[in-house]
Formats: C-alpha cells, sequence, structure tokens
C-alpha cells in the first residue's frame, strides 16, 4: 500500500475521531445521531485514538516492506483515484471546521411534513382524552402532529391549550397566512430525520418571522380559517415568540 | 529515533485539528444556503454513525488475523461447502457488527483463509442474522410477523445464493480487486519479527487507508442523493405491489441506515406501503446501498458489484412478491 493512502487513512481518522470527541464534549453528537448511541460511539472513538496513536509511534521502515506486488493506477483510473481524494479532504476540512449544525427547511421540504406516522410511542386520541388538563401545555410538535394525523374533529382539541417550541417551514398551499411549527424526528441519526409539524395559522407571519426561525408558539387548535390551506385545523396563536434554538433540537 | 519523532509529529496533529474544531465555531455563524448546509450535515451524520461500527469491524478484523488460533474459525467449519457456508451465515451471531464494519472484518476472513464466496457469503447475512437486528425487527414487526420471518429467511436464503453463485467461478481472486489480492498474497506477518501488538497496529493503519476514504466518499454520495431526490416521489407509490417494491428498494439504496436500526425508521412506513416492500427494505437495504457499495469496492471489482447488485435486488423483489402474495 503507497505511503500516501495509508498516511490518508490515518489523516481521515483523526479528523473524524477527533471532531466526534469535541462534539461529544459539548453536546453536539446529539445533531448527528440519537442520544442513545452516544455512549457506545465515545467508547469506540477513544478506541480508535488509542490505535491512531499507536500507529504514530511505527516505524516507517515496514510499511516500505509491504508494498510490493501493488498496480499504481495510471490514465482514467488516476484521475478517478485523484478526484476521489479531493472529494475525501473537502469532507474532512468541513468535518473540522463547519459549525455543526442541525437539518433545515430544505431536508423538510424535500421529505415532506408529516408524510409518515413517526414512532411507536406517540400519543393516541385515546390516551389525550384522558390526560389531565395541565398535560396538554407539555404535548410536543410530535405529540400534536400525531393526533391531528388520526382526527380533525375540532370538538375534540376544544379547551385543550397548545405550546410548541419548533423552526418555521412555510405551508405550501398558502404561505402568505399558514405556517408549520416543525421539528425532526430521528430514529437513528440525521440521515433518517423526519419532519413533523403543526399547521399554524397567523396571517402575515413573515412580516415577524421568516423560515427556519425558531419559534415559542401558543394557543389553541381551531377550524383553519385559511380558505387555500389543505390543512383542515390549525393552531391559531395567541403568543408567537423568536426564540434559541433548543439544546436537543431533534425529537425522538 | 523515528518513533519518537512520529508521536510527537503525530500527537501535535491531532491537537492542532482539536484547536482547530474547538476554534471555528466561534468565529461567527456560517451562512451556507440550506442545501448544502443539510448536504454537510447528512454526510458528517453518516459518517458519524458509521465510525464506531468501522472502528469496530477493523477491531474484530484485527482479532480474527493477528489473535485467533486459525483452528478456532477453520476448523470446526464442515468440510461440506453447503454446509459450511451455512453455518458461516450464523457468524454474526457472535460478531454482531453493523454492515459497514463487516466489510474490514469480511476482508480479514478472507486473509485468514476463507474463500471470496465464503467471506461474501459472510458479509450478506452477517448485518440481518445477528441478535441485535433480530430483536429490533421483533419489537417493531412483532416475532410472528411474515416480515420479521421473510428478512431473516431471506437474508439467510440470498447470502447462501450468492456464496453458492460466486464459489462456481472459477478464479476466486479476479473477483476482488487488484489492491486487496496483492494484500492477501502478502507473506504471513508472523513470518517477521513483528509482535502481535505490532502487527496489529500495522493492521489498523492498513485497513484505516483502504476503508475510511471509502466511507467519507460513501457519505458524501449518500447525502448528495438525499438532498437532490425529493421523497415524495418515493412515497407516491407506497400502495402498488409492484411499484412499492421498487420504491422501497431505492429508499434503502438512498438511505443508507444502519441494519441495527432500520426497522424502527421503516415502521411508520407501514402504513402506506405494502408489507412486501417494507420486507423488501428490510432484506435489501443491509446488503446493498451507496454507501455499503461505496466500501464494498474497496475489494471486490465493480463488475462483481453490478452482479451482486442485480441478483440480490431480483432475490428481495422476489420475496417481496412472495410477502404481499401471503399477507
Amino acid at each position: 500500500m503507497p505511503r500516501f493512502t495509508r498516511w490518508q487513512g490515518i489523516a481521515l481518522c483523526v479528523a473524524a475521531l477527533v471532531s466526534t470527541v469535541w462534539l461529544a464534549v459539548t453536546n453536539q453528537l446529539i445533531l448527528y445521531i440519537h442520544p442513545r448511541y452516544i455512549v457506545f460511539t465515545v467508547i469506540m472513538t477513544v478506541l480508535g485514538l488509542v490505535l491512531v496513536v499507536a500507529s504514530f509511534g511505527r516505524s516507517p521502515d515496514r510499511e516500505h516492506d509491504q508494498e510490493h506486488g501493488e498496480p499504481t493506477p495510471r490514465g482514467y483510473r488516476r484521475a478517478i483515484t485523484v478526484a476521489g481524494t479531493v472529494l475525501t479532504l473537502v469532507v474532512a476540512i468541513a468535518l473540522v471546521i463547519v459549525p455543526p449544525a442541525t437539518l433545515t427547511t430544505a431536508t423538510a421540504d424535500q421529505r415532506v411534513i408529516n408524510s409518515t406516522q413517526v414512532g411507536s410511542g406517540t400519543k393516541t386520541v385515546d390516551s389525550a382524552a384522558s390526560a389531565p388538563a395541565g398535560a396538554f401545555a407539555r404535548f410536543t410538535v410530535l405529540d400534536w402532529s400525531s393526533l391531528l394525523r388520526q382526527t380533525t374533529d375540532a370538538s375534540f382539541y376544544r379547551d385543550k391549550a397548545a405550546n410548541v417550541v419548533g423552526f418555521i417551514t412555510k405551508d405550501a398551499d398558502d404561505p402568505q397566512n399558514v405556517f408549520y411549527v416543525s421539528r425532526f424526528v430521528i430514529t437513528c441519526c440525521a440521515v433518517d430525520a423526519q419532519p413533523v409539524g403543526v399547521p399554524v395559522f397567523l396571517p402575515n407571519w413573515q412580516n415577524r418571522f421568516a423560515a427556519d426561525h425558531w419559534v415559542k408558539v401558543s394557543g389553541s387548535f381551531e377550524s383553519n380559517p385559511s380558505t387555500k390551506s389543505q390543512q383542515s385545523i390549525a393552531l391559531v396563536p395567541t403568543a408567537t415568540t423568536k426564540v434559541d434554538q433548543p439544546s436537543e433540537p431533534y425529537l425522538y | 529515533m523515528p518513533t519518537i519523532v512520529g508521536l510527537f509529529v503525530g500527537l501535535s496533529g491531532i491537537a492542532a485539528v482539536f484547536v482547530v474544531r474547538a476554534l471555528t465555531p466561534a468565529l461567527g455563524p456560517w451562512s451556507l444556503p440550506n442545501r448544502v448546509q443539510d448536504l454537510l450535515t447528512l454526510s458528517i451524520s453518516v459518517i458519524i454513525e458509521s465510525l464506531p461500527f468501522v472502528i469496530l469491524g477493523i477491531v474484530l478484523s484485527i482479532l480474527v488475523q493477528v489473535w485467533v488460533p486459525d483452528r478456532w474459525i477453520m476448523r470446526i467449519l464442515p468440510r461440506n461447502e453447503f454446509l459450511r457456508r451455512a453455518m458461516i451465515s450464523f457468524l454474526g451471531i457472535f460478531l454482531p457488527v453493523c454492515e459497514c464494519g463487516n466489510v474490514p472484518l469480511a476482508r480479514g476472513l478472507i486473509v485468514k483463509g476463507f474463500t471470496v464466496s465464503e467471506s461474501m457469503t459472510f458479509l450478506l447475512a452477517a448485518p440481518i442474522v445477528n441478535p441485535i437486528t433480530i430483536l429490533t425487527t421483533g419489537q417493531a414487526f412483532g416475532f410472528d410477523s411474515w416480515i420479521f420471518a421473510a428478512r431473516l429467511v431471506g437474508g439467510f436464503v440470498i447470502a447462501n445464493v450468492i456464496g453458492w453463485l460466486f464459489s462456481k467461478h472459477p478464479d476466486q481472486d479476479s473477483l476482488l480487486t487488484d489492491r486487496f489480492a496483492a494484500e492477501c498474497r502478502l507473506p504471513d506477518p508472523h513470518e517477521h519479527d513483528q509482535t502481535r501488538w505490532q502487527k496489529s497496529v500495522e493492521l489498523f493503519t492498513r485497513e484505516s487507508g483502504v476503508i475510511m476514504p471509502a466511507l467519507f466518499i460513501g457519505s458524501l454520495i449518500a447525502g448528495l442523493v438525499q438532498v437532490a431526490v425529493p421523497r415524495s416521489v418515493l412515497l407516491s407509490l407506497g400502495s402498488n405491489p409492484l411499484w412499492s417494491i421498487l420504491a422501497m428498494m431505492a429508499l434503502a439504496f438512498v438511505i443508507s441506515v444502519c441494519s441495527n436500526v432500520d426497522s424502527f425508521f421503516i415502521l411508520p412506513f407501514a402504513s402506506t406501503f405494502m408489507p412486501g416492500s417494507i420486507a423488501v427494505f428490510l432484506v435489501f437495504g443491509p446488503i446493498i446501498d451507496i454507501k455499503m457499495l461505496t466500501l464494498m469496492r474497496t475489494t471486490f471489482r465493480a463488475k462483481v458489484l453490478v452482479q451482486l447488485t442485480v441478483i440480490v435486488g431480483l432475490l428481495s423483489a422476489l420475496i417481496g412478491l412472495v410477502v404481499n402474495y401471503l399477507a
């Protein structure tokens, strides 16, 4: 194996392992993976770093001994190899220097909000009907979106005040007056994130907010006053305030 | 004193990367376009999710190659090739690594003496026939469901059919990339004066040099495709017996999610998609996806991967159609 390839692997290990440790220390690993994998990830990362450090102490003579019998790529294969190396380094540099971030409305739009049911532990109409009055204020975007999928009976939502936090995603049918207060729900990592959202009727909301802003919306569910939106029930807010992104932006 | 210098330079490099990583967020928010930002977030997510399994896979590969005596694995396997492959299919029960970690382990098994087709059988069966995947699939769909049975039996059958087909190839080494075939021909490391620890570190360096670039490239491609292909296109095909199967294959190919948790990911789709297509996602996904193909390319020739993809796709589709008919 060429010496460059060997050290490329170690360099990529360093970029990935050090970034993972830093994300874990700063509690930002949850931007990429489900919290249940953090301990396993950190343990394997430390093990990886030990092996990387051990590799620094190897005598370079041995690697030279084992470079026999390996063909060197030429022509277009060499071009592919070089392009692959450049792309790999670009990703590694991004991993090290780009600030960690959650997924944005681009992915929420691309994956279609509320396009699938999410998780087996979400609220059902029966469990919500028997919940004490104060419990509704603690329902998340995931809880409400799950209930909205199950029933659009306006009487069910009467006297159930909502208080939800999420980022703004435009409603495709009535972007002027309706937005979704949205969250991503993840099973394993950000790759499988599913967007869920609660429609909010707030005329001319774009005068105060923009897509991707994190907001806290308090109000109650009513028949959607919007004539264009396809959502029959919407959250009509009594208060909508801009908030910082929560430390745990994903729901599980 | 090359080792001292190497250690000093290496540790300095790690410290420098850590400092850069810690300082860059303080330089302020980066106003990247949403799609570019999401591409990076998705690609990095695949890397971070896969990294511990890749490290575990390399460590197990080192254990198998350097620390486990030959007789422990090779001599307990039956001589009959069908029984031997069937038994290899269950190795994942003792080595429950996710599919990306199985690639370095499968490479180690070839070096240890497995034929290419036997290693392939292990590589394809282990992500499905392992205790974690069995448990999560049972929890998600029920241990008495068609989907559970189809996944377990389907994974076993596909791995053995593939192993049998490729065992008929007269020149097994020609299925491998030139680089890996050359590595397999290297003399036994125990002939040198290296200790086992030195050999372990040597193997870690070599395997990370092969696997890590493939992981980075695969993650980038998986992120690109996820940003580019609207999910609504796939979801609109859910209720058709044939199209739903093809849609789920496409989703499995794109999403590249780990086999240990893919059941929970796909569970919400069960209300929209036919059961056969869910089974196809669970059988096809752990074997063929963007990330896996990139990782397998470190070991197998492109032609072999095309053949593998076509055969696994056809067999998975057949399993899906049968489940759609029975369930």
